[in-house]
This record gives structure tokens, C-alpha cells and sequence, in this order.
């Protein structure tokens, strides 16, 4: 391990996030992925496709730190993430990540949600008693007018809808102003319309706000539309690995393919 | 019904039977005696309604002493269940503070007053010491039980965020817990004004401590007139407390959306 470490890697200046041989389990048995690597360009809208149970949202986990993998090395911005080490806590605090629950405080208003995002920020003692510096408060507005929230800014969350609940947590990660955003199949559970309303809302987010995303699909097709590089898992193992440009599909083994090809690819990678 | 629940039911049967005899449990004299409650009922109607001004302030008294043991015992309760909770504060924080809560609910509030009666003097500020005591123990209980049972998703979203444990308490912990609260808040006051009510008995100040002489001096009719008005307070209590759960947490609850109709 040690060697690994201090192994003058193939770094990327580029790379916001790298995975090199990548296995974790939860027990030390089962192995939930294996031997993944990725590399993630800043500015590219990543997404990671495949079935339920193949691996996926373990992968985010290892990418802000809430698990460490059992071998090979995940570095962010050149850090290893681990949210246990306390002198991580200031990149930490860069990552947006919205899990499949989003994980909103169910009983606060919309604004106590999406301050929560910038209370790394924010002197404890202050914060306790809700004193906010105004450029913060002023912020939270400008993401909240980004989501299309601003109105509801005083509304309790438990009273929102899915979509709108979606728009909160997208909003709680913008506010703690990430290099990238992490989101686990934030529009799975959504009808496609607010599914299609919800992922537009991120994309303008992230040209106004230069941002990288990975994000993790159910629907291959949601992931061509809004990605420019999707990898697909199964069972663990990255099986594929495509660019996507306009209505060009590159593998960057078999050269060119078109959208058909690459849903027939997925489908059969996922027998 | 198979044997063995036959002898099980002659098992409980007997164990009644002789610890009855052991306690001196004798059903005559309970026959024997149901004229005296009688000639009591009797009494008891025969109110000496100049004792109602009286009744009616000491009932206020009670309804105060409860109130100020209700409100401070719950604020000394909430920074208290969260270092008895579990999942925030460390075994050797919580384990000792368990262990102390539950010693403070142990003994019924009237032992506490008598105790308080012994370090403060007569009157209702030993009740309201007792009251208070009382309160943190339970109180403390039911929070961190709620604060245990809140729903893990939001803590370990905002743990990856970077909160700091204080950060995490005031804007996850408390928001998701709070729900409970009042309504545990409003249940505590109606028992404490209960438990007010007889801690007269031991000289802690309330209502309870004309009952006690009067029924000692044999003025039942004195002695309903004010059970009477504890009756009447606890009911107007009761009524107002399922009111303001109706009214303020059910829609909390379940949204703006709930109307409440009078």
C-alpha cells in the first residue's frame, strides 16, 4: 500500500477525480466493485449507468470519502477522500453530493436546507443562532431564483413535491459552492417529464457555475442526453466506457458508433 | 387449554391467594365497610361553598407551581437528551447520564417533594424542585428516544458536507426531533399538574394540602369542594391540550394543507 501512495502516478492535471484499480467491499468477502479505473476531466458531465446492485453507488462513495476503497487509490483534486480525517474537512466541503435519498431536513424551510450547504463556511457559534453574513444570504437567493425555488424559499420541505424536493438538494450542493457535483439517480424515481425538468435545471447550473458533474443514471437514454462520457458497470467491473458529442458516440475501443449501437451494447452488457 | 396452561393459571391463582393472605387482604371487611363510603358520599355532597374562592386559588397555585417545574425542567432536558442520545454523544457521556435520568425517575415526584421539603423548607418551592427533577428525568427520556429514532439520511448527507457537531444538532438533529417535542411538553404539564395536586400532602405547597387536613378533620364537604376543582382544572386541561395538539401539530406534521375546523 505504502508503495502505491507514493507512486508518482500518471496524473492528469486535467483529472478532478481518479480512480486507479479500484476494489471495496463492505464486508471482506463480497467485493462490491473491482478493479475500476476512471478518470474524470474537470468541466465533463460524467455519468455511470447500470443495473441495480452492480456497484454504482459505491462508487460515488468512494469519489466524496464516505468509503475507502480496499484497494487501489481514489484521489480527488490530488487528496485521498476520507470524511473521517478531519484535515480533509475543507475539500470535503467541495464536493456536492446528493444521495438517493437527498437526504433534506424534512421539518426546515426550504432556505434552512440550502444554508446547510454553507455552514463549512460560516463561524459555529453565528451559525448556531442563525446569523448569516448577508453575501451568503444573498447567495442562497441567487441559487434558489437558479432552481426555480426562490417563492418557496419559506416553505417547509415535507410539503413539496418530488421534483421541487430535487430542486432543494441540488440547490443545498450548489450553495456550498462545489467543483463538482455528485448525484445518486436524483431523477429515477421521477415521471420523464420532471425527470427531463429537474436534469435541465443541473445543466444550466453548470454552465453558469463552470461545474463538473457525475451523476448516476437508471436510464441509458437520460445518460446520452445530458452526459458527454458515460461508463457502464455491471457486476462490479466497468464493462464500457463511452464519449459523447453531439450525435457522436465514441468507444474508445471500437472507434465510432452510433446511438442505436450503443443502446444494443448496453443492453447486452447488462444480460 | 393444554395442561400446561392449566397449571400455569393454577400457578397464578395460587401465588394470588397467598400473597393475598400475606397482605391482609379481607374482602369482608371491604363489605362491612362500603356504608362509610356512603355516610362520605353523603358528606361530600353537602359542599361549603365558601370554600370556593379558596379552592380556586390554590388550584391556581398548583396549575403555576406545575407550569414553572414543567418549563424549566424541559430546558434543562434539551441539552441534556442530546448527550444522552446514542448516536451523538460518546458511551462515556451517555452511559453515566442514562444511568442518572434513570434514577431521577425512579421515585415519584412526592418523594423528590419530600425530600425538597427537607433542603428548602415548606411550600411550593420545594413542589416545584420536585416537579422539575421529575420532568428532567422523563423528559430527557422521551427527546432522546426521538432523537435516536430520527431518520439517519439527513445526518450522513450533511456529515459529508462537513458540518461540525454543533452545526449538525441545530439545523439536523433538533428540526427532525422537534415534532415530538411539544406534544411530550404538553402530556408532561397535564401530569405534573396531577402530581402537583397531592404534593400538598407532604407540605409542597398546592391544593392538596387542604384535602389532606380536611379529610384528617373529617370535612368531607370541605375536602370535595376542592377535589371538585381539581376535577373541573385537570379536564379544562386535558381538553386544551388535545386542542393545541390539533391545532399546531398535526400540522406540523402533516403540512398547511390540514384544515382544522372549530
Amino acid at each position: 500500500m505504502e508503495n502505491e501512495e507514493n507512486k508518482p502516478a500518471s496524473i492528469s492535471t486535467l483529472s478532478i477525480i481518479q480512480m486507479r484499480d479500484v476494489s471495496a467491499s463492505y464486508d471482506s468477502k463480497n467485493a462490491i466493485l473491482k478493479n475500476v479505473s476512471m478518470n474524470v476531466h474537470r468541466g465533463t458531465n460524467y455519468a455511470i449507468v447500470g443495473a441495480s446492485g452492480s456497484g454504482k453507488s459505491t462508487l460515488l462513495k468512494l469519489m466524496n470519502g464516505m468509503m475507502i476503497p480496499s484497494n487501489g487509490i481514489v484521489l480527488y483534486n490530488y487528496q485521498k477522500p476520507d470524511v473521517k480525517n478531519k484535515s480533509y474537512k475543507k475539500s470535503m466541503a467541495k464536493i456536492g453530493y446528493i444521495p438517493q435519498t437527498l437526504g433534506l431536513v424534512k421539518n426546515s424551510t426550504v432556505m434552512d436546507n440550502v444554508m446547510i450547504g454553507a455552514l463549512p463556511r460560516i463561524d459555529g457559534v453565528k451559525s448556531f443562532f442563525k446569523i448569516f453574513p448577508k453575501k451568503e444570504i444573498e447567495y442562497a437567493h441567487d441559487i434558489l431564483k437558479l432552481v426555480g425555488l426562490d417563492e418557496k424559499s419559506d416553505r417547509k420541505v415535507h410539503m413539496l413535491s418530488g421534483g421541487e424536493k430535487r430542486r432543494v438538494a441540488i440547490a443545498r450542493a450548489l450553495m456550498q459552492k462545489p467543483h463538482v457535483l455528485l448525484a445518486d439517480e436524483i431523477v429515477s424515481e421521477l415521471d420523464s417529464v420532471t425527470a427531463r425538468e429537474v436534469m435541465d435545471v443541473i445543466k444550466d447550473a453548470q454552465q453558469k457555475l463552470n461545474l463538473t458533474s457525475i451523476m448516476i443514471h437508471h436510464d441509458m437514454n437520460l445518460a446520452l442526453e445530458y452526459a458527454n462520457r458515460v461508463a457502464v458497470i455491471k457486476e462490479g467491473e466497468k464493462v464500457l466506457e463511452i464519449g459523447v458529442e453531439g450525435e457522436q458516440i465514441i468507444d474508445f475501443q471500437t472507434g465510432n458508433l452510433t446511438q442505436q449501437e450503443i443502446l444494443e451494447m448496453y443492453s447486452e452488457s447488462q444480460k | 387449554m393444554n395442561p400446561k396452561n392449566n397449571l400455569l393459571v393454577g400457578a397464578i391463582i395460587a401465588v394470588v391467594v397467598v400473597t393475598s393472605y400475606d397482605v391482609g387482604v379481607e374482602p369482608i371487611a371491604f363489605f362491612e365497610g362500603l356504608p362509610n363510603l356512603g355516610i362520605v358520599a353523603k358528606e361530600m355532597t353537602e359542599f361549603e361553598s365558601e370554600h370556593w374562592g379558596t379552592a380556586f386559588w390554590a388550584m391556581l397555585e398548583t396549575i403555576e407551581m406545575a407550569f414553572v417545574g414543567t418549563i424549566i425542567g424541559v430546558l434543562i432536558s434539551l441539552p441534556l437528551s442530546i448527550f444522552a442520545a446514542r448516536n451523538i454523544s460518546s458511551k462515556f457521556v451517555y452511559a453515566p447520564l442514562r444511568a442518572l435520568l434513570a434514577a431521577t425517575r425512579t421515585f415519584p415526584s412526592i418523594l423528590w417533594a419530600i425530600l425538597f421539603v427537607i433542603v428548602v423548607g415548606l411550600g411550593p418551592f420545594a413542589g416545584i424542585l420536585a416537579i422539575t427533577l421529575y420532568t428532567v428525568g422523563f423528559i430527557s427520556k422521551l427527546q432522546y428516544e426521538s432523537i435516536e429514532a430520527i431518520d439517519y439520511d439527513p445526518v450522513e448527507a450533511t456529515n459529508a458536507i462537513g458540518l461540525s457537531k454543533l452545526q449538525l444538532i441545530r439545523y439536523v438533529i433538533i428540526p427532525e426531533s422537534a415534532p415530538h417535542l411539544l406534544s411530550q411538553i404538553l402530556y408532561m404539564f397535564d401530569y405534573n399538574v396531577r402530581q402537583t395536586s397531592i404534593l400538598g400532602i407532604v407540605g409542597a405547597g398546592g391544593i392538596g394540602f387542604y384535602i389532606i387536613n380536611y379529610i384528617k378533620f373529617f370535612e368531607y364537604g370541605k375536602a370535595a369542594v376542592f377535589m371538585l376543582v381539581v376535577l373541573i382544572a385537570v379536564l379544562a386541561i386535558d381538553w386544551a391540550s388535545v386542542k393545541i395538539r390539533d391545532r399546531y401539530i398535526m400540522k406540523a406534521e402533516h403540512g398547511r394543507q390540514l384544515k382544522v375546523s372549530n
